[in-house]
């Protein structure tokens, strides 16, 4: 289960506060939406659960499985099985996908105490979850996300969960920037996804994407914190009436 | 006017060593007669210094403490430093190529592969040749136009003990590449100066390797003064790949000469990895039109070392395509100079020239200086140079270690890919993982 507990986040450098007592728990098996207006601190939030430096938590605390992971580092999160797919993914010019994905794959591995695969078990296990994604391997020898359109990185995002198979998955507006037929089949690589031990967080401004990826429960984040929580009706109804009602709580 | 400057320690040693050297020589009379020229024109200026614009960055005057004598012996080799040399060439040993070997500046047949390379090609040593009537290099050897700025290329001419010749035939087509090794021997520092002459005919293609090491016992000190002109001519193909990998220390100034004949192509990168203070210069002229030039380069350094890369690019004749990058790796309080001069002439038109350096700094003592010049004096032209120095991207460090890579290992994937851009730029296989090889050895080596 993730625990956020009353947190409050500010850049390191300023004094506004971005986070102000926002209070979540997101069981595994479940998949929580966050929704809320732009500027309201949704991506500032995936980015402290990833263990981004240059953000100050000045209250509060985050667990992971009862234990708090806010002293760890990005890549002690990652072995806890953490796992933020982003909202623009990196172009790494120079690293091969494929030696990329082997790498982190095997690190986590390596950190679990589990065995490291060969290059031959990679690449079986790659070309099936690739497959599933509509991803052609040969794509993979490109470096990380170089010429990849919009929709092609979320899917290359998408391909890194199903590969590093994290249990807890925090995607950040994994919908923008695509078309519908994009969004359908990450929406199906996600939904693939979904188990009684994972937890997802799927933080996205437009209901569209919760059509494909039903959640268990949403949640609006303005003014720094959760001001309202309900069923996946709550993400038609903001649909409908739009974030009014909460942007005056943003100021 | 010729200002009488007062000689350094180094000046004046070099003029000792001349005066050694000169009367040891058995050679031609007009190669002793172009050895005293070339050594008077070295003498008139000295060596460059800082107010001379293209040793603006590496003032040779001030930092040449000293000037080693050239080596003693003519070394003939035992058999047996066929396995030395494996070892030196580390990861390059494993490139099938013809080797042709220089100890201590002299030519070792034993431990080359002439032979097989005959039937594509002529080869002599210089060292035949300045002895005979310098049939395939005289036309190369000259003092004319040295100047102040030429003071290297004076030394090398005044000093040059051996290289190879190699002329390849037209039409033919090398089957492997020509590896160049010299090595150094002498377990005291000394000055090693050789030139190469390697001229391919018009249709022909060779893939050339040129590696400078240093073998086991060899004294990790000492200079070199190498040169090697590359003469294409029409339709000619050569690859050129010189590098200095890890273990040799000292000083390495050098001068890379192209000549491109009509519709040929060079392309050419250098590794860096080694040596106390190094300069690659290249000069490339387009002599006939639509011939074309890839040049890149990779400069590691570390600790104290200053790597100098100095290009000319001369688009004579029109419609030439160049293309130029170079990147540098820093730490500690290492410095890489950067220098890429175009000049397009007039008249030549349709000329493509782009250039590119970048440095990525992994302390915050290290520098990086990186200057264009470009002359152009025709109009229809298309010509561009760029420019960056930075830091690892800390949000492509914070992406790789979401994914559970840790910090180190994370920043040197991204070091490694920033090198490999440009060694991807290695045609051949073989090539291209030797040189990652050592890019690899070096990373693993950095402290930072």
């Amino acid at each position: 289960m993730l625990e956020v507990k009353n947190l409050h986040v500010k850049l390191a450098e300023e004094d506004k506060p971005i986070l102000n007592g926002l209070s979540l728990s997101v069981p595994k098996g479940e998949v929580h939406a966050m929704m809320g207006p732009n500027g309201s601190g949704k991506s500032t939030l995936a980015y402290v659960l990833a263990g981004r430096s240059g953000y100050e938590v000045t209250e509060g605390d985050i667990l992971w499985e009862g234990e708090s992971i806010l002293g760890l580092e990005p890549d002690e999160r990652a072995a806890r099985g953490v796992f933020l797919a982003f909202q623009y993914p990196m172009e790494i010019p120079g690293v091969s996908t494929l030696v990329f994905l082997r790498t982190a794959m095997n690190a986590l591995r390596k950190k679990r105490g589990e065995k490291e695969l060969n290059t031959a078990e990679f690449m079986r296990l790659l070309r099936e979850r690739a497959g599933r994604l509509g991803i052609d391997v040969e794509m993979l020898k490109r470096p990380v996300n170089v010429g990849f359109s919009g929709g092609e990185k979320k899917r290359a995002e998408v391909l890194q969960m199903a590969l590093l198979e994290p249990s807890l998955c925090v995607l950040d507006e994994t919908d923008s920037g695509l078309d519908i037929d994009a969004v359908r089949i990450v929406a199906d690589g996600v939904n693939a996804l979904r188990s009684k031990g994972r937890a997802m967080l799927l933080i996205t401004h437009y209901q569209r994407l919760l059509n494909y990826i039903v959640p268990d429960r949403v949640h609006v984040l303005a003014g720094g914190r959760i001001q309202k929580s309900g069923d996946k009706e709550l993400a038609i109804e903001l649909e409908k009436s739009g974030y009014a009602e909460f942007q005056s709580k943003a100021a | 006017m010729n200002v009488a400057v007062q000689k350094t320690k180094a000046e004046r040693a070099i003029g000792e060593h001349f005066a050694t050297v000169n009367g040891r020589l058995v050679e031609a009379a007009w190669a002793k007669s172009l050895r005293s020229d070339a050594f008077a024109h070295f003498q008139a200026f000295g060596l460059p210094h800082r107010r001379i614009e293209q040793w603006k960055y590496t003032d040779l005057r001030e930092r040449l403490k000293e000037a080693f004598p050239p080596p003693l012996h003519a070394a003939g080799a035992p058999a047996s430093w066929r396995q030395d040399v494996e070892r030196a060439l580390g990861p390059l040993a494993a490139i099938e190529a013809y080797r042709l070997v220089f100890l201590d500046g002299s030519f070792s047949a034993i431990l080359s592969d002439v032979e097989p390379l005959l039937q594509w090609a002529e080869f002599v040593t210089l060292a035949q040749a300045l002895r005979g009537d310098g049939a395939r290099v005289r036309e190369r050897l000259v003092t004319r136009g040295l100047d102040a700025a030429g003071a290297v290329r004076a030394l090398n001419l005044a000093f040059m003990s051996d290289g190879a010749a190699l002329t390849v035939r037209p039409g033919a087509r090398v089957d492997r590449p020509v590896m160049l090794v010299f090595a150094r021997v002498a377990d005291t520092p000394a000055a090693i100066t050789t030139r190469n002459i390697v001229t391919v005919g018009s249709g022909a293609e060779l893939s050339l390797i040129e590696v400078h090491v240093a073998l086991p016992g060899a004294s990790p000190g000492g200079q070199e003064n190498a040169a090697t002109d590359l003469l294409l001519q029409r339709g000619a193909n050569v690859r050129h790949v010189k590098c200095l990998p890890a273990g040799a220390d000292g000083v390495h100034l050098s001068n890379t000469d192209a000549e491109l004949g009509e519709g040929s192509f060079l392309r050419a990168f250098q590794m860096t990895l080694s040596g106390a203070l190094v300069r690659n210069q290249l000069a490339i002229a387009f002599k006939g039109k639509g011939a074309k030039l890839d040049t890149s380069g990779a400069m590691l350094a570390a600790g104290s070392q200053h790597f100098d890369t100095t290009l000319f690019v001369d688009h004579e004749a029109p419609g030439g395509i160049s293309r130029e990058l170079y990147k540098s790796v820093l730490e500690g309080r290492a410095r890489a100079v950067f220098q890429g001069k175009i000049i397009v002439h007039p008249g030549a038109q349709k000329t493509d020239g782009k250039q590119m350096a970048q440095g990525l700094m992994l302390s915050p003592e290290a520098e990086f200086d990186s200057k264009p010049e470009l002359e152009i004096y025709a109009d229809d032209v298309a010509c561009g140079h760029g420019s960056t120095c930075a830091e690892i991207d800390p949000d492509l460090v914070f992406y790789c270690r979401s994914r559970g890579i840790s910090e180190k290992e994370a920043r040197a994937l991204l070091v490694r890919s920033f090198i490999a851009e440009a060694v991807d730029k290695v045609e051949e296989e073989p090539v291209r993982e030797a040189l990652m090889a050592l890019a690899e050895g070096w990373l693993q080596q950095r402290t930072t």
